[in-house]
């Protein structure tokens, strides 16, 4: 992992203040692009009068597909393993590596082609491969972008967002010894040669997986650069990782998310390429690693089992307000964005990953794009609520003392009125006292305070006054208006 | 305990006290319209040129074959690999035996990358996206879809599907029988990317170009 990455815990925003708000030289053009890519969901659901059941319907299988998640799992490792699979199962990033590095002992590996896999930047599985002394290179663009510049993906559809095409000519430049170049058809064709090389030469092929169909055994990935399709079929040995929540019930369940996952993702009617797996290609080897990783814990939570729904399509990310301004690395793991709020605290751990669920305004814009109806704003007040509850970041004895006498002056009228009567006067006060003194310094530091009016407060108004004004005789049917 | 074990006692424990859900129905997505053929190669038409890919009719078998001729006739390299497929045969019967690799031949993939194209049989086609969808079930169909710099399809109009769920019935039905392999590539229009700049690239790994013969 680069230096540059911030450490994993949680929101960086949030924890070093309005100091956080950074993204490397993107911010503007990642803010841009997100917002054009939801004005196109927008448009594409407006065209759709279906879209809403679409919706609905993707949602209630999501949901069965969890509910009977142990009975699909079986069901879609034996119809798997009948076709030539190996099916190995990973409690969590350690084990899953364990497992990828021993069939790369076991055949020899010496290097590795990846497809772009959010599971497999979970397992930080590049960095256990080259420890080793296996070559591992990502071979979607944007990943393969990061990868040489060190970083981690900054958005999980589009990963290179904020890299310009002058940062890739210079990135090509000192990395590859290319000369340099901003255009962007050299550029992607410097990538296809070197690429191309690595694709030929891999000894072993990684992807992810975007559905696991039970009933037969199938496994479907989706792409649009034919790198999942060149690193699954090129190489002898191909290694498959996937959560535990990626099973579906049956093949006549896919077509909907299909042309769902396409219009919310990229607004594209069905990816470039869609691939389907049925075991183990005829003289190659099909290893299917299916991790838990943390995913377990949002299970045993009811509350928060919706978030396994998630299909990666990224277009919460796009509509929210929050990851617009802040980028993905502010998030601070693998996934960034509304659903990274909602996923990363079940998957490291709220005394992790305890800030994220509040680095959200709660506008809702993300459950309203959201292609399985994922109500992740209820989610993250749900996050919320236990991460102040539960050994988190954010849970203090402070705050805990600050809302709870918050509470009580919101209670009754008197109390009301006594608050807000200091409230005026602190604002009032604010001038003489130390500026972004203690945990106010966070809220106050990028804020003018309001001027305190000088008339009257409404109260002390109406005491006065509000005993001359007659309410009027509301009329009644019968009389006729004048 | 194996870790598959506490996996899935994980997973039954936190949902023991579920109430049992109904299966979903395979929702209706696009209802169907059955448009008339000559409808639909007017939108699979539309859709492909949308996505960057070629597509010429043709009335018969001859005219494809005269047109995949034309076709090599500006490649630079002579050598073309193909899925063996009766419709390839059939497409492939004028060209020279030593011009066309059927996979049997074993070539290795830095000399599979080196061909000047590629021919892949369309199982079917769908209209409404401008999709081909290619059964292929060995190393050597499937590196046909993606590694050299021009992938032609041949497909025939009868095998024309409004949408993807009215050609779904047909494709789940061979993909759930034990017998049969059920590997699909569903390819719509030429290897494409945006991750630079949100600029659109075509043929980043896969076929620059993508060409549809159509025929009937």
């Amino acid at each position: 992992m680069s230096d540059e990455n911030p450490p994993l815990e949680g929101a960086a925003f949030l924890k070093d203040k309005t100091k956080g708000l950074y993204e490397p030289a993107g911010s503007k053009a990642l803010g841009e692009s997100a917002e054009r890519s939801t004005k196109q969901n927008r448009e594409i659901a407006a065209g759709i009068p279906q879209w809403e059941r679409w919706r609905a319907a993707a949602g209630q299988i999501k949901a069965f597909a969890i509910a009977n998640l142990d009975k699909l799992l079986v069901e879609f490792e034996k119809n798997i393993t009948a076709r030539g699979a190996t099916v190995l199962y990973a409690e969590n990033a350690e084990e899953a590596n364990r497992h990828v590095l021993d069939i790369a002992r076991e055949h020899g590996v010496r290097s590795v082609v990846k497809s772009k896999s959010m599971v497999t930047e979970e397992m930080e599985l590049n960095h256990k491969l080259e420890a080793v002394g296996v070559r591992a290179v990502e071979t979607d663009l944007g990943e393969y972008l990061v990868q040489l510049a060190g970083q981690r993906p900054t958005h999980i559809v589009t990963p290179a967002l904020h890299l310009s095409a002058e940062d890739v000519g210079e990135l090509f430049a000192e990395k590859l010894g290319e000369p340099f170049t901003a255009e962007h058809q050299k550029l992607t064709d410097i990538a296809r040669r070197h690429l191309r090389e690595e694709f030929v030469a891999a000894d072993m092929g990684v992807s992810g997986v975007n559905f696991a169909i039970a009933d037969t055994g199938t496994f479907c990935v989706v792409e649009n650069e034919g790198n999942a399709g060149l690193s699954t079929s090129t190489p002898p040995i191909h290694v498959v990782l996937m959560g535990v929540e990626k099973v579906i019930p049956s093949i006549e369940h896919l077509p909907i998310f299909l042309n769902l996952l396409g219009r919310s993702g990229t607004g594209q009617k069905l990816t470039t390429y869609t691939h389907l797996f049925h075991g183990a290609t005829p003289g190659k080897k099909l290893y299917i690693i299916i991790i838990d990783n943390g995913r377990t814990n949002a299970l045993a939570d009811p509350a928060a089992r919706m978030s396994l729904f998630c299909i990666r399509c990224g277009a919460c990310l796009n509509a929210c307000p929050v990851y617009r301004r802040v980028g993905g690395w502010a998030y601070g793991w693998v996934y960034p964005g509304p659903i990274g709020s909602v996923l990363t605290p079940h998957l490291v751990g709220l005394d992790k990953a305890g800030t994220l669920p509040f680095a959200s305004s709660l506008c809702g814009v993300c459950n309203e794009v959201c292609p399985v109806q994922i109500d992740i704003p209820h989610q993250l007040v749900h996050l919320r609520r236990r991460a102040v509850n539960e050994p988190s970041p954010m849970r203090s004895l402070r705050q805990r003392v600050i809302w709870q006498a918050w509470s009580w002056a919101m209670a009754g009228p008197k109390r009301y009125r006594m608050a807000m009567g200091m409230a005026r006067l602190g604002v009032r006060m604010a001038k003489y006292w130390p500026w972004h003194f203690w945990e106010l310094g966070a809220w106050t530091r990028g804020r003018e305070l309001p001027k305190v009016p000088d008339r009257p407060a409404f109260r002390d108004w109406w005491r006065k006054n509000g005993s001359q004004l007659k309410p009027e005789k509301p009329q009644t049917p019968d009389e006729p208006s004048r | 305990m194996s870790s598959r074990d506490n996996i899935l006692g994980r997973i039954r424990t936190a949902l023991k006290d579920d109430p049992p859900l109904e299966r979903p129905a395979a929702p209706e997505v696009w209802p169907r319209e059955n448009p008339p053929t000559e409808q639909m190669v007017g939108r699979f038409t539309q859709e492909l040129e949308a996505l960057a890919g070629e597509i010429h009719r043709c009335a018969s078998m001859e005219d494809a074959r005269a047109k995949l001729a034309e076709l090599l006739s500006r490649l630079d390299q002579t050598t073309i690999g193909a899925i063996d497929h009766p419709l390839t045969r059939e497409l492939a019967a004028e060209l020279p035996a030593d011009r066309i690799d059927w996979g049997a031949s074993g070539a290795d993939v830095p000399t599979m990358a080196g061909w000047a194209a590629s021919v892949v049989p369309a199982d079917c086609l769908l209209a409404d996206t401008g999709t081909c969808m290619v059964a292929c079930a060995t190393t050597h169909e499937r590196l046909m879809c993606y590694l050299t710099p021009v992938c032609v399809v041949i497909a025939q109009t009868d095998r024309l599907f409004e949408h993807l769920p009215a050609a779904w019935e047909e494709l789940a039905g061979r993909i759930a029988d034990p017998e049969l392999r059920g590997e699909y590539v569903f390819i719509s229009g030429p290897s494409r990317t945006a991750d630079i700049e949100k600029i659109l690239i075509l043929g980043v790994h896969g076929p620059k170009r993508l060409v549809v013969l159509l025929v009937g």
